[in-house]
């Protein structure tokens, strides 16, 4: 019972693979086109998805944007940078046994870890065993040996990272990355939180692509965005 | 170009607490319909109307003066009508247990357009009672003006009866209720507002250009519970072809 939960509550998030004709995998590709276009000088290789306080939908958005990169024709490779409370594994059905903890630690190697997942050309690296000292690991040596590594085997490198305003993990990775993308959710984000959040991507110096905004309703009148919806 | 922004947000504001605006006012109209109905006892109105007329054997013909001296008399009738002296003796043929005082709350005196007619008005919880004082008050009235005023002008034209079904004059349900949609519907637009006022969530795409002043790119729609499940019998999961892992062989999907 609870894995035919756990399953349908997975089909539900990777909408953009278990859907690809939905209204919201559209929208997942009009997120994917606007990042492009946003970056048109610096080709963006690696990018870290945060929010500013937990449960906003960050790995959701970010397993879905992999998802779209993936179908575009990228070799994308998913991290799931949150150590301390990681869903990724969750949302492709992956054991967490090893992953980034592990090759943080060097007890295994990124090869060894990573994980094929039904997408084509989607990989998936979890977090690993939750290690007592995530920020250390994140900010050592071997994270950015890691980061090139993965650089090198990938078109695009995806973090799923904690939210900034509680811990600094999201900060650090963010200060590794090319860009950040800042998940908003709508009705739920508290103004204030929002905009220490982007001071705090903005404080680790890095680069805020945009925003996101999550869980957001379009009224029922907005001709324009119902167009397509139509196959949901 | 202000105002018809603010315009728009007003209706916006109203159009998205619409259902809370509409229970509110649901509420009000049947908390006052059961409040009107069920608690509050109605109360009953009886009347009886008094002529007041000098009567021709003193002064021989109906003059102006005359009309006008009885409009006056009238005036100061009302005031003997709640005076102690009438209602202490209504008291004591009625045996009515209650102060003077209560009593006269319960009598209005009451003059229509300027005629020569009094309308003596009681307004008890009991019909029966209302009627009662109503009519004795007008006797007792009748009785002692001769001794008060020495004058002989008061004939009861109509004595307050008792018809078969009494409507209550108060409490009034329908116009209770009608106060209470306004109120209710009153109530929910500022609570509405309030709520709008209060909400300090980042709402739409306004809000990210607005505060947080970084591009916007893209909004995700709440995926929808009603996912197909059908494609999950695909998500298989194998290890990396290339790597070959002694340790861990067993496909990760297969022992969850």
């Amino acid at each position: 019972m609870a894995k035919k939960k756990l399953l349908q509550q997975t089909a539900r998030k990777l909408v953009t693979f278990t859907n690809p004709r939905s209204f919201v995998a559209e929208q997942f590709r009009t997120l994917r086109t606007n990042i492009t276009f946003l970056s048109p000088d610096k080709d963006v290789r690696t990018m870290v998805v945060t929010s500013a306080v937990p449960s906003e939908g960050k790995s959701t958005t970010s397993a879905n944007l992999a998802v779209t990169f993936a179908q575009e024709g990228k070799k994308v490779i998913l991290v799931d940078g949150d150590m301390r409370k990681p869903t990724t594994h969750y949302t492709f059905n992956i054991k967490n046994t090893t992953g980034l903890s592990n090759v943080l630690t060097k007890q295994s190697t990124a090869e060894k870890t990573i994980r094929s997942t039904v997408v084509d050309r989607l990989d998936v690296l979890t977090s690993g065993p939750i290690p007592p000292n995530p920020v250390e690991l994140l900010s050592s040596k071997s994270m950015d040996v890691l980061i090139q590594q993965l650089t090198d085997m990938y078109d695009l490198v995806i973090f799923d990272a904690p939210p900034v305003l509680s811990v600094t993990d999201g900060q650090i990775i963010a200060n590794k990355c090319d860009g950040t993308i800042l998940v908003i959710n709508s009705g739920h984000t508290e103004k204030d939180m929002a905009v220490k959040a982007k001071e705090a991507i903005e404080s680790s110096n890095s680069r805020i692509i945009g925003a996101v905004l999550n869980n957001f309703e379009i009224s029922k009148d907005n001709g324009y965005y119902q167009y397509y919806g139509h196959t949901e | 170009m202000e105002e018809a922004i603010s315009l728009r947000e007003f209706f916006k504001t109203i159009r998205k607490r619409l259902s809370l605006i509409i229970l509110l006012t649901f509420l009000a109209i049947i908390i006052t319909g059961i409040i009107s109905y069920f608690v509050l006892t109605p109360v009953y109105q009886m009347s009886t109307e008094i002529l007041v007329n000098q009567s021709p054997a003193e002064t021989g013909q109906l003059t102006d003066l005359n009309i006008q001296t009885d409009l006056q008399l009238i005036k100061t009738y009302s005031g003997i009508i709640k005076s102690p002296i009438i209602l202490d003796q209504v008291m004591n043929e009625m045996n009515l247990a209650m102060t003077t005082d209560e009593l006269a709350e319960k009598i209005t005196v009451s003059n229509a357009d300027q005629s020569q007619i009094m309308n003596i008005s009681v307004q008890d919880e009991d019909s029966k009672v209302a009627m009662e004082i109503a009519n004795t008050t007008a006797n007792v009235f009748k009785n002692n003006i001769m001794d008060l005023m020495n004058v002989d002008n008061v004939t009861i034209l109509s004595p307050a009866v008792l018809k078969g079904n009494p409507v209550a004059v108060f409490p009034n349900p329908v116009l209770n209720m009608a106060i209470a949609t306004v109120v209710g519907l009153m109530l929910g637009v500022v609570i509405a507002f309030l709520l709008e006022y209060l909400d300090t969530t980042m709402k739409d795409q306004e809000d990210i250009k607005d505060i947080l002043k970084i591009p916007l790119l893209g909004v995700i729609s709440p995926i929808v519970e009603k996912a197909e499940i059908v494609e999950i019998e695909k998500m298989t999961f194998k290890r990396k072809g290339v790597i070959v892992d002694g340790q861990e062989k067993a496909s990760p999907a297969d022992s969850t």
